[in-house]
């Protein structure tokens, strides 16, 4: 009789081991959704959004995992544990990749706005040397104006850099250069309607 | 054998314990639909189908649910046909979800595509409508802004992102309105039935003297931009002209660059102007004498201004814009002014006929 009791109690440190020994992830689970939330704020929503999106997904799927482990008798969070540290590592990967990118965008918006500048330079040159002759002081007048139009957009584009927003800035730097050339075009092409009425007139 | 029954006993409940592992596998449809929902969140679910996407995820995440309860059973216990047959329908409908995220994105895009046809339609009109007044440098700030900004909704809508676009579209708003807001007051009187009925009489009497008289008559549109040569009442020539950079308005007084409107004739044939050749009228005219006495009475002109004069029609170009002279490529200068005389009447008018273009653009405004 004392031998079977002996067994009972045997049997039910087994299973006390085999159940109880095991506790949920919770440190590496705070570890990685403390890194996420770091590679999003470093701008991963807006540079890498599809990987924080995995990365979410991956802790959900962690999150999935001890919930089925919290309802079975004898638990084994080794799994789980496997994913979060997995997916804290993935997000220490993730941080620099997304610190370059944005070092990416941000020499692309400042090419872009160098460019918009020497652009709109460009045009504010040509209007200056454009003849100041009546045949074509119209157009000038109204040409110069657009450049106050796209002085005002490179305005914009700097705040836009200020406040790291360096995709919208790049964007906009790029479509004040594409019109500022247009400017220059339209310059030349008065410029040569001049010459060629100056050309026809008689020299008194 | 009473001792070896407890450790058979114990070696048994061991292998039910770690049979834990050896469960049936998890159906595929599970990670099919992981994949499915990444797929449907990156083509733009979450923003072009919001509340179908959210339906599909909270079916997703009760199939999910099922799924943990299946597996906490002990392994022999498990089944997961109810799992495979809820991944199976949350895949249905992640199918469905697709088809409408993707009509939606087509829809959104056209709509986005047609919007921005709107305003580049707009502010070519306005540049249009600005070009012909020549004040292109009132409305041109402006109207460069919406262009930039037109440009970069066009490239953010390239690029999907189309709440970025609309956004630009809704600033760009701003400054088509601020341009139209310029331009309305210039056109108010293209659009002023009376004044055109006074332009049309002016063009008729001109038109019926010269078919009197069998001579020759110069008749300006400043709105066309067209002089008219009449020969005995017909129209002989047509030549395109540019006018003053106030063109629109009547010239009142002297420096405000504005072609003056009225009925006048060539005093003076200047074959060696600076602009190539030159038809000297008599502005000002006893109307507009009377105009510019009035106008200052009222206080609209400063005491020191005088009405200006030297109105001419002239070479240089018809590209260019002038101080009030109405001015004509130099090859077409020298054909008008072969065949003209001191005398002939030259009649100006703002235009000579109600344009339904210009009428619709400036309700539009």
């Amino acid at each position: 009789m004392e031998r079977r009791w002996g067994y009972l109690v045997l049997v039910f440190a087994v299973l006390f081991m085999l159940s109880g020994c095991s506790s949920p992830p919770q440190q590496e689970l705070d570890a990685a959704v403390a890194a996420i939330k770091d590679a999003a704020a470093a701008g991963g929503e807006k540079y890498s959004p599809e990987d924080v999106k995995k990365l979410n997904d991956q802790i959900a799927a962690a999150r999935d995992e001890m919930k089925a482990q919290e309802a079975k008798w004898f638990k084994s969070y080794d799994k789980s544990k496997e994913m979060l540290v997995k997916a804290k590592a993935d997000a220490d990967e993730l941080k620099p990749k997304i610190a370059a990118k944005k070092e990416e965008a941000k020499k692309s918006a400042a090419a872009a706005e160098e460019a918009a500048k020497a652009a709109v330079d460009e045009a504010k040159t040509m209007l200056a040397k454009a003849p100041a002759g009546k045949e074509s002081r119209a157009d000038i007048e109204a040409m110069k104006a657009d450049v106050k139009g796209l002085e005002d957009g490179l305005a914009e584009v700097a705040t836009l850099v200020k406040g790291e927003d360096y995709l919208a800035a790049a964007a906009k730097a790029k479509a004040i250069g594409e019109k500022a050339a247009g400017v220059s075009d339209q310059v030349k092409q008065a410029m040569e309607k001049v010459a060629a009425a100056k050309k026809g007139k008689p020299k008194k | 054998m009473k001792a070896v029954r407890p450790i058979l006993l114990l070696a048994l409940l061991g292998v039910l314990l770690f049979s834990g592992c050896q469960g049936p596998p998890i159906p595929q449809e599970v990670r099919q639909a992981e994949l499915q929902e990444l797929d449907l969140w990156r083509i733009g679910g979450p923003l072009y189908a919001p509340e179908g996407y959210q339906q599909y995820t909270s079916a997703l995440r009760r199939a999910k649910d099922e799924l943990i309860r299946e597996s906490s059973r002990l392994s022999f216990l498990r089944d997961y046909g109810r799992v495979q047959a809820d991944f199976k329908a949350v895949l249905q409908e992640g199918e469905g979800l697709r088809r409408r995220i993707e009509g939606e994105k087509s829809a959104r895009a056209q709509d986005l595509q047609k919007q921005i046809a709107a305003r580049r339609a707009t502010i070519e009109q306005l540049r249009w409508l600005a070009s012909i007044v020549n004040e292109g440098h009132l409305a041109g700030k402006a109207l460069t802004k919406a262009e930039v900004l037109l440009a970069e909704a066009s490239h953010l809508s390239g690029q999907g992102e189309v709440d970025a676009a609309r956004e630009r579209l809704k600033r760009l708003n701003d400054y088509l309105k601020s341009a139209q807001r310029t331009l309305a007051p210039i056109f108010a009187r293209y659009t002023d039935h009376a004044l055109l009925a006074k332009w049309q009489r002016m063009v008729a009497e001109t038109v019926a003297e010269s078919r009197r008289r069998g001579k020759m008559a110069i008749v300006v549109s400043k709105f066309d931009r067209l002089l008219y040569l009449y020969r005995a009442g017909n129209i002989l020539k047509t030549y395109p002209v540019g006018i003053g950079r106030n063109g629109s308005s009547d010239k009142v007084r002297q420096g405000d660059s504005a072609t003056p409107e009225g009925r006048y004739s060539i005093i003076k044939k200047r074959p060696d102007s600076t602009f190539h050749k030159a038809l000297l009228i008599n502005y000002p005219n006893e109307e507009d004498r009377a105009a510019f006495a009035a106008a200052k009475r009222r206080g609209q002109i400063p005491r020191s201004t005088g009405i200006g004069g030297l109105v001419e029609i002239h070479g240089g170009g018809k590209d260019g814009m002038t101080y009030g002279c109405v001015a004509l490529d130099n090859d077409q200068m020298d054909e008008l002014f072969d065949l003209v005389d001191v005398g002939t009447p030259v009649t100006i008018v703002g235009m000579t006929e109600s344009k339904k273009e210009l009428s619709s653009a400036v309700t539009g405004m």
